[in-house]
């Protein structure tokens, strides 16, 4: 299981407990931070791609996660469309804006590249602060709702409970998960992976790095967009806020932490980061010491990340087969 | 036709940033040329050279001219324990291993100073009057004028340490060819620790000079590691000359923006520059391809 073969009693048992939670989990709040996890697990999949698959460190991740998150807010607040359109715009939206950026800038690598993504990231931030007449600036887009979800047979369906909406973003992160599981282990993913090891090799096969790190960050930056798009209109305000530092900070926690390369690491770093941040609220002035702290030490000595070596440790060696292809 | 005595005023503004930008950038691009790793980490020796000299004067009463450079060594200490203990295992790491533990370290200091010290913004007690004076119709504060020499001092000291020591000469051969350098005798390890700290000790001055009129706070940090990082690539990733030439271009283009264009936007140019720089002369503005 984990990162190889799909074993289908295991996938049979955990999505059925996923659909069990709005059932088990009667607390709004724990609901509520099982929604922003499942966002999250979108966006950490998204930002796996880049920075586990195919090796580049992209800060532009959180940009395009607010982008989308701005997207989808602002068509409903000018034009009132509903998210149903806002989603796929955000996704569309990132996605090409990526394209346009890698366009330019999938050419150079290492420092470079680091640096004109967070020059990016700071130029969006910038943009979404003073251009007031479509963003109104520093005071955000309010009263960003959800839609009424039509299912036929049935009619329209009020999604914007928790319970309900749970669902949604449910629904969202397993096809997320279905995406990328389908890329990473097609040719596709074999590819990511070469360029990421070594690019000259790479390229002397005939696999064009530019061409596969494009794929990565267009498909990363819509599934950002996407998650983002869902946010807004979850948390009802979209602000210049979202395009904090701290956002892109604590997506890398997630993935690197969680066990940057794998599918199932990403996505167990950010229902646990989403969590742990919260869970630890009595001790909030500590929280980001310790984070920061257990990325500085797990960057250094643990470049596997923490999170999927230990779920690794704790399977069963019979379920261990072909797990050489994990990492 | 704008008006000339604004023009100088905005002129003077911008040299007076523009040498607090050289100065924290220095660091940054000799840390680069040096060790090669984005740091970006090192607004916070800015941040925290502002809060040492805030407590040194408000808290322990110290003279302010004392408090500045006691300032610095401390931060200079902490600076020599995280070379030790964090930036000497990053020697010849990946780049996105160096980045990814310079991020981290540019969290844990921001969130360890509000821990310690909040987050409500400070500033640093000054024995000058506050009262702005003219000259030529432009507008200035003793202050003003003391940061303004303090750091252009600083940045012709810390060219002539460059260019006139054997410590100067060994960093300079090491940014050349680190191999070539280690072979005829300069101790590497050595000028790691002495380019990491020596830049170190600039940001922190800036940061006590500054923390007289511009607000010291925790995330103080951040902001002025990406200016920093704009400045480097202005003049060349690893070019001493480089970074005080670009740190004055864009405290001046910072400024002149500011007041002829758009305060909002002022940020813009510098990123927008850094896109361009990097993907068309990415050895900086002044180097001939």
């Amino acid at each position: 299981m984990l990162d190889s073969k799909p074993y289908p009693i295991l996938i049979g048992v955990v999505l059925a407990g996923l659909l069990m939670v709005p059932l088990a989990v009667r607390d709004d709040y724990y609901l509520h931070l099982f929604i922003l996890s499942a966002i999250f697990v979108v966006v950490a999949l998204g930002l796996n791609l880049i920075v586990g698959y195919v090796g580049q460190l992209s800060l532009a991740h959180a940009a395009f996660f607010a982008l989308g998150a701005y997207v989808s807010a602002l068509l409903f607040f000018r034009l009132k469309w509903s998210m149903w359109i806002g989603l796929p715009a955000a996704a569309l939206v990132t996605g090409a804006t990526a394209f346009a950026l890698g366009w330019v800038i999938l050419r150079v690598r290492g420092h470079r590249f680091v640096i004109i993504t967070v020059a990016f990231a700071e130029i969006m931030k910038l943009v979404a602060t003073n251009w007031v007449d479509l963003t109104r600036g520093f005071m955000g887009l309010p009263g960003v709702q959800l839609p009424v979800l039509y299912v036929p047979g049935i009619g329209a369906v009020d999604i914007s409970s928790k319970e309900r909406f749970y669902y949604v973003v449910l629904a969202a992160a397993v096809f997320s998960f279905y995406i990328c599981y389908r890329l990473v282990r097609s040719s596709v993913g074999r590819a990511f992976v070469l360029v990421r090891e070594n690019e000259v090799l790479a390229e002397s096969l005939g696999i064009s790095a530019f061409r596969y790190c494009m794929i990565a960050f267009v498909v990363g930056a819509a599934l950002a967009g996407a998650a983002g798009a869902l946010y807004g209109h979850y948390v009802g305000f979209v602000s210049p806020d979202l395009f904090n530092f701290s956002y892109i900070t604590i997506m890398l926690i997630m993935v690197i932490l969680g066990g940057k390369g794998t599918l199932i690491g990403p996505v167990l770093g950010a229902v646990i980061f989403t969590f742990l941040p919260e869970l630890l609220r009595e001790a909030s002035h500590y929280r980001m010491v310790i984070f920061a702290t257990i990325l500085i030490v797990a960057t250094l000595f643990m470049p596997r990340g923490i999170i999927f070596p230990l779920v690794e440790h704790l399977v069963p060696e019979r379920w261990r087969k072909n797990r050489d292809h994990a990492s | 036709m704008p008006d000339l005595s604004i023009l100088g005023q905005h002129l003077l503004n911008g040299v007076l940033i523009g040498c607090a930008y050289a100065l924290i950038a220095i660091g940054l691009t000799m840390i680069f040329g040096v060790m090669n790793i984005a740091n970006f980490a090192h607004g916070e020796f800015y941040m925290m050279g502002g809060f040492a000299a805030f407590y040194l004067v408000s808290l322990l009463k110290l003279n302010y001219f004392i408090a500045l450079p006691m300032a610095v060594v401390l931060v200079v200490i902490l600076a020599i324990v995280i070379q030790q203990v964090v930036f000497k295992r990053l020697r010849d790491a990946p780049v996105m291993t160096t980045t990814l533990v310079t991020i981290g370290l540019s969290l844990l200091l921001e969130h360890l100073a509000l821990l310690l010290w909040g987050p409500q913004p400070q500033a640093v007690p000054t024995p000058f009057p506050t009262r702005p004076f003219s000259f030529f119709g432009i507008y200035t504060t003793p202050l003003y004028l003391f940061s303004m020499a303090v750091t252009a001092a600083l940045i012709v000291v810390g060219h002539v340490l460059i260019q006139r020591t054997r410590m100067g000469k060994a960093m300079r051969a090491t940014f050349q060819n680190r191999e070539a350098a280690a072979l005829v005798g300069v101790r590497i390890d050595r000028v790691y620790l002495y380019a990491f700290t020596f830049g170190a000790a600039l940001a922190a001055a800036a940061g006590a000079v500054l923390g007289g009129f511009i607000p010291v706070e925790p995330t103080m940090g951040g902001i002025a590691t990406l200016k920093a990082f704009v400045v480097v690539i202005l003049g060349g990733m690893g070019s001493f000359v480089g970074a005080i030439v670009g740190g004055l271009l864009l405290g001046l283009a910072e400024a002149l923006g500011a007041g002829y264009f758009s305060t909002g936007w002022k940020d813009a140019i510098g990123f927008v520059a850094v896109i361009l720089l990097l993907l068309f002369r990415p050895d900086g503005l002044f180097k001939r391809a």
